[in-house]
């Protein structure tokens, strides 16, 4: 405005400043605002850029194969043909991709356009369970992770799969994935062992992510051997850290990759065929009686064979089980509701799992312990008039005695005199309630008494886990006063040692402690440890590891009898005797000849089986539910119980056999062992043909 | 007179030296930026060819007295509203929008033209009102001149060049004289209407136009991809640029294209994500020298009228710089307004280069001897 040489008037100058000013500000605060974002927080957005352009993908690994100890395949793998739809690929042509729509639709089943996308439905959109149409799935997977493969559809016979993948050229965009799903050719015949798999559970998400497995992919054992050597079965899954672009496509390795290295395979100590012999014997032994009784006796049981010498499970049968193939490639919801729904606990490995009073067969825990404490000589005779009365006192020298209690011999005319051998010949009730707990006038100072009782059953293996390698296996429980006294506010009677002699009252046992009981005794004392593992090898064949017998003791050699001066442990430990050992033997096998009580179930018998039969009386929650439980002599139900070895005079094999609520243990289980033992040996024979 | 050889004795070089290097950078940042898209392989020949034929036009432009193109001012103003009025009516639909004319094979934006030729118009009639310029029918008028290729460009629909050519006519308007209490009155009654105009919901809005105003005032903390996404991840591409930059052709965020729009709109975010502070700082001083040798050619210009295109040509470029630079930052909205010299598109760019022509032009008529008109 000022210094004007021309007259003409012009703009203003003056306000340039103004100008200046306000740009300059912008300008700084952009430059201040640059400074923030690059060097003051530089780091928070190097970060993002990483995280943006790397990406994780893990290499899913081969779950290893499950065997018999013959190679007999029990769990493998099989492929799964998905059709799968890349959208980056699809032609760029609407047109093309529409017709491509069209012929795929009428190939797979499932319909071009259905359903709307939304938000919703965009976010929860799981392939292979989805009602959405070829459109709908294409659009979510083009919006979201456009150069992924998605899956059209699952399971698709290997059929379409191949004709898919002829039409390759034709349909860019469009493939074949090879997913690798759990198969199990011996099908329910194996489930309670073998298990199956499920995802990885959302309690253990961290643990098995730690591990590299990816959830929603991988699958983790969730029963039998597929849980327990789920650690040895699963490999472990390859790692590839990648560039990758914004659509997902990768362009580089930004680490060296890990290969996945496959799961190793398990061989186990089963023979499938031993195992279906069982099986057969079980259903049909089960069936028969069921069709002669004219009603519904047992419907549920189990089988467990072993190797005396070695311990391995040779078969292991827990009936009804359920059929592992349909919990593969996912597990059924109403499948899987049903069995947990079922009263008889299809998915509970009872041979294991199920804690059942062991009836007569526990009466060996008390024939070791009365011989080897030399409460009666084997000779000396107990008198069994059928019944006897006792009145239940509670303390030592109890001032106030309570009720009279009667305790029956199962022969309620009475065995009469009874020995050593014919106590466990005859299964004399009244012989074992004499001994173990002592009766005035015959057997003095209370017998064998439970606490020395509990040390001999303890030492055939009750009331601790055998350390099989199956998930859920029960402990059982071998009773004393205190702990009646901690979970039955009660003090112990003389009464709880009678019933515990014969396996009744509070003893509670599992199928397979009962069987590794006898086994030790059959084995001349030496307690085997368990196991269902033949051997492991690597997936280039290398043998990792292979079953090797271990004795855990020998209860001949090893002290593992606490002495006790009356209700009190001095600390000394001692062994049982040989000679009482073979004296329990020599009983059991009299219980399948002339006079025993299996003796019309072995008639004819060639493998010299000797064992013990036990009818465990019972009243569980189901069985009072139904108003089974009476009063009396036979007024409960029971459970039929057998349990045997072969051949006596050097033992190979011991089975045992459970019917819930068998009744009788010679007519539902014996039989049931010795189809089994005839098998066995049967097998062997065959086997011995083969071999060149 | 001065004669011709004295004229290109006083042609700006630093000015044009400073826009060359821009130019020269840009095409390099775009071929950064196609970052193995095929569809934008062939943009850096195309931007090459672009600048070539806008430093012909720049010397043409510079080279024949800007009265003489003052005279053509109304038929410039004519055809490139009559241009406006065809992509309106024949203009053929892409991102929601019409704004390309087909010429062959090539497409042109005219609103692009519209700038420097509103700027033209302006400064034209700002300069013959100039004694005038406080009484409100000098500013109706003038409304009426920016009007005629405004409305055209607001059909398209093109909020922001419409917006840029109201900045250009009210700072154009502000410099010739306008009185602050008129300004005031005036801010007074657009306020007005635009509160009514906001009441209803933007009624001439289209539907992504009004998306992106309510997206930026109220972002959706729900929404992943899409919306927020192109914003977010040119704050990533900027931040994790540090002192240096990752390298040129080196950059994570452009090579693998998490940044979108990134040859155009978020070149700026190329730029800081593969120069890092350092390269960008200079790069906006860079463009700030070139505003501000504009508003300083126009304080020394011989006219009101010349004085008026070069500041109204400084402006032009001043707002574009810092609304692209602002919507990078995400301190703005995103607005689709490039960044001068350096983002991809023909017609932007040989309209940059022919304002530079201009801006020469009154440089070379303005007598050095002669104190500032």
């Amino acid at each position: 405005m000022n210094n004007k040489i021309y007259e003409k008037p012009t703009i203003q100058l003056s306000r340039f400043k103004w100008v200046y000013i306000l740009i300059g500000l912008v300008l700084l605060y952009y430059i201040f605002q640059l400074f923030n974002y690059q060097i003051v927080n530089g780091e928070v957005y190097r970060v993002q850029a990483e995280d943006n352009r790397t990406m994780e993908i893990s290499d899913q690994t081969q779950r290893g194969k499950i065997y018999d100890r013959n190679g007999v395949v029990l769990a493998q793998n099989i492929p799964a043909y998905n059709i799968t739809v890349t959208p980056a690929e699809l032609p760029d042509s609407e047109g093309l991709t529409r017709l491509i729509f069209a012929e795929l639709s009428e190939l797979i089943g499932i319909p071009v356009s259905n359903g709307v996308v939304d938000e919703t439905v965009a976010s929860t959109f799981t392939p292979c369970s989805t009602d959405l149409g070829i459109e709908q799935i294409v659009y979510i997977a083009d919006t979201n992770w456009p150069f992924q493969a998605t899956r059209l559809s699952c399971g698709v016979s290997k059929e379409i799969a191949m004709a898919v993948q002829e039409k390759a050229m034709d349909w860019p965009g469009i493939g074949v994935e090879i997913e690798s799903i759990r198969v199990y050719p011996t099908g329910n015949l194996t489930a309670e062992i073998v298990g199956f798999l499920g995802p990885v559970p959302e309690s253990m998400l961290d643990y098995y992510t730690e591990l590299g497995f990816v959830a929603n992919r991988d699958k983790v054992g969730y029963a039998g051997v597929e849980s327990t050597m789920q650690d040895v079965l699963g490999g472990t899954n390859g790692k590839r850290v990648v560039e990758v672009t914004v659509g997902g496509e990768i362009v580089r390795n930004l680490e060296e990759p890990i290969e996945p290295i496959p799961g190793q395979d398990v061989y186990l100590t089963i023979d499938t065929r031993l195992q279906s012999a069982a099986r057969d014997a079980l259903i049909m032994n089960l069936d028969y009686w069921n069709w002669y009784l004219g009603y519904t006796l047992s419907t549920s049981g189990s089988v467990i064979a072993m190797n005396v010498k070695t311990g391995e499970i040779l078969a292991m049968v827990s009936y009804p089980n359920y059929e592992n193939n349909r919990m593969t490639p996912y597990i059924p919801q109403y499948y899987y509701t049903q069995l947990t729904m079922d009263q008889a606990k299809p998915l509970v490995n009872q041979a294991i799992s199920a804690e059942l009073p062991p009836g007569s067969v526990f009466k060996l825990s008390s024939a070791l312990g009365v011989l080897n404490e030399g409460v009666v000589t084997p000779e000396q005779t107990v008198n069994d008039p059928g019944t006897i009365s006792l009145v239940q006192s509670y303390l030592l020298n109890d001032p106030n005695p309570k009720t009279l209690q009667t305790y029956y011999c199962w022969n309620r005319d009475g065995h009469g005199d009874v020995d050593f051998l014919h106590g466990i010949a005859w299964s004399c009730n009244v012989y074992w309630y004499k001994v173990t707990g002592g009766y005035e006038g015959e057997v003095p100072d209370g017998g064998l008494g439970i606490y020395r009782l509990g040390e001999y059953a303890k030492a055939l293996g009750y009331g601790q886990l055998t350390g099989i390698e199956l998930p859920g296996e029960a402990d059982g429980l071998i009773p004393d006063p205190t702990w009646k006294r901690l979970n039955q506010g009660e003090n112990w009677a003389t009464g709880d040692t009678y019933l515990a002699a014969v396996g009744q009252g509070y003893v509670l046992a599992t199928p397979l402690q009962v069987l590794n009981s006898i086994s030790t005794i059959a084995n001349d004392g030496k307690h085997m440890q368990v196991s269902l593992i033949s051997k492991m090898e690597d997936a280039l064949g290398n043998v990792t590891q292979s079953f090797e017998p271990v004795i855990l003791w020998d209860i001949t050699k090893d002290a593992k009898i606490q002495e006790y001066d009356g209700n009190i442990p001095t600390g000394v430990m001692k062994t049982v005797q040989p000679w009482v050992i073979e004296l329990a033997k020599r009983g059991m096998e009299m219980v399948t000849v002339e006079g025993g009580t299996a003796a019309i179930e072995f008639e004819g018998d060639t493998n010299k089986v000797a064992g013990k039969t036990g009818t465990a009386e019972y009243c569980d929650d189901f069985a009072l539910a139904n108003r089974l439980c009476g009063i009396g002599v036979g007024g409960w139900p029971a459970h039929a119980w057998f349990v045997g070895y072969a051949p006596y005079d050097d033992p190979e094999i011991a089975v045992v056999a459970f019917a819930y609520n068998g009744k009788e243990g010679s007519t539902l289980a014996a039989p049931i062992v010795r189809k089994v033992i005839e098998s066995y040996f049967a097998l062997k024979a065959a086997d011995a043909d083969n071999l060149p | 007179m001065l004669n011709t050889k004295d004229i290109w004795k006083r042609f700006d070089f630093p000015l044009f030296a400073a826009v060359l290097f821009l130019s020269i950078f840009g095409v390099a940042l775009i071929s950064s930026a196609i970052a193995g898209n095929p569809t934008l392989a062939n943009h850096p020949q195309r931007q090459t060819v672009f600048l070539l034929i806008g430093l012909v036009i720049l010397f043409i432009t510079a080279a024949i007295d800007y009265h003489i193109w003052l005279s053509l001012t109304r038929p410039f103003y004519i055809v490139v509203a009559l241009l406006l009025i065809l992509v309106f009516v024949m203009g053929e639909a892409r991102f929601g929008a019409a704004r390309w004319l087909q010429i062959g094979t090539e497409t042109i934006q005219p609103a692009e033209l519209a700038k420097i030729v509103a700027i033209m118009a302006f400064a034209q009639y700002f300069s013959a009102h100039i004694s005038q310029i406080n009484n409100w029918k000098t500013v109706w008028q003038s409304l009426l001149l920016a009007g005629g290729i405004a409305l055209w460009i607001f059909l398209q629909p093109d909020l922001k060049t419409t917006i840029v050519i109201a900045v250009l006519w009210f700072a154009m308007l502000w410099i010739s004289g306008w009185k602050t209490k008129n300004v005031f009155i005036f801010a007074g009654i657009v306020i007005l209407l635009f509160a009514v105009f906001a009441a209803l919901d933007f009624p001439l809005l289209a539907d992504y136009q009004r998306e992106r105003i309510t997206n930026f005032f109220n972002p959706d903390p729900e929404a992943r991809y899409g919306d927020t996404y192109n914003v977010d991840q040119a704050l990533i591409s900027i931040g994790s640029g540090g002192w240096f930059g990752q390298g040129y052709g080196q950059g994570s965020q452009v090579q693998l294209r998490f940044l979108k729009i990134r040859h155009n709109d978020f070149i700026f975010s190329v730029l800081a994500h593969e120069f890092g502070f350092v390269g960008t700082v200079i790069v906006l001083l860079l463009l700030v020298f070139v505003i501000y040798r504009c508003f300083a050619i126009a304080a020394k210009a011989p006219d009101a009228y010349g004085a008026l295109l070069a500041y109204g040509f400084g402006i032009l470029m001043a707002f574009q710089t810092l609304v692209n630079v602002g919507v990078n930052m995400r301190l703005l909205p995103v607005t689709g307004l490039t960044l001068p010299f350096i983002s991809y598109g023909g017609s932007s760019l040989v309209t940059l280069l022919l304002g530079i022509g201009l801006v020469e032009n009154i440089h070379m008529r303005t007598d050095k001897k002669l104190p500032a008109a």
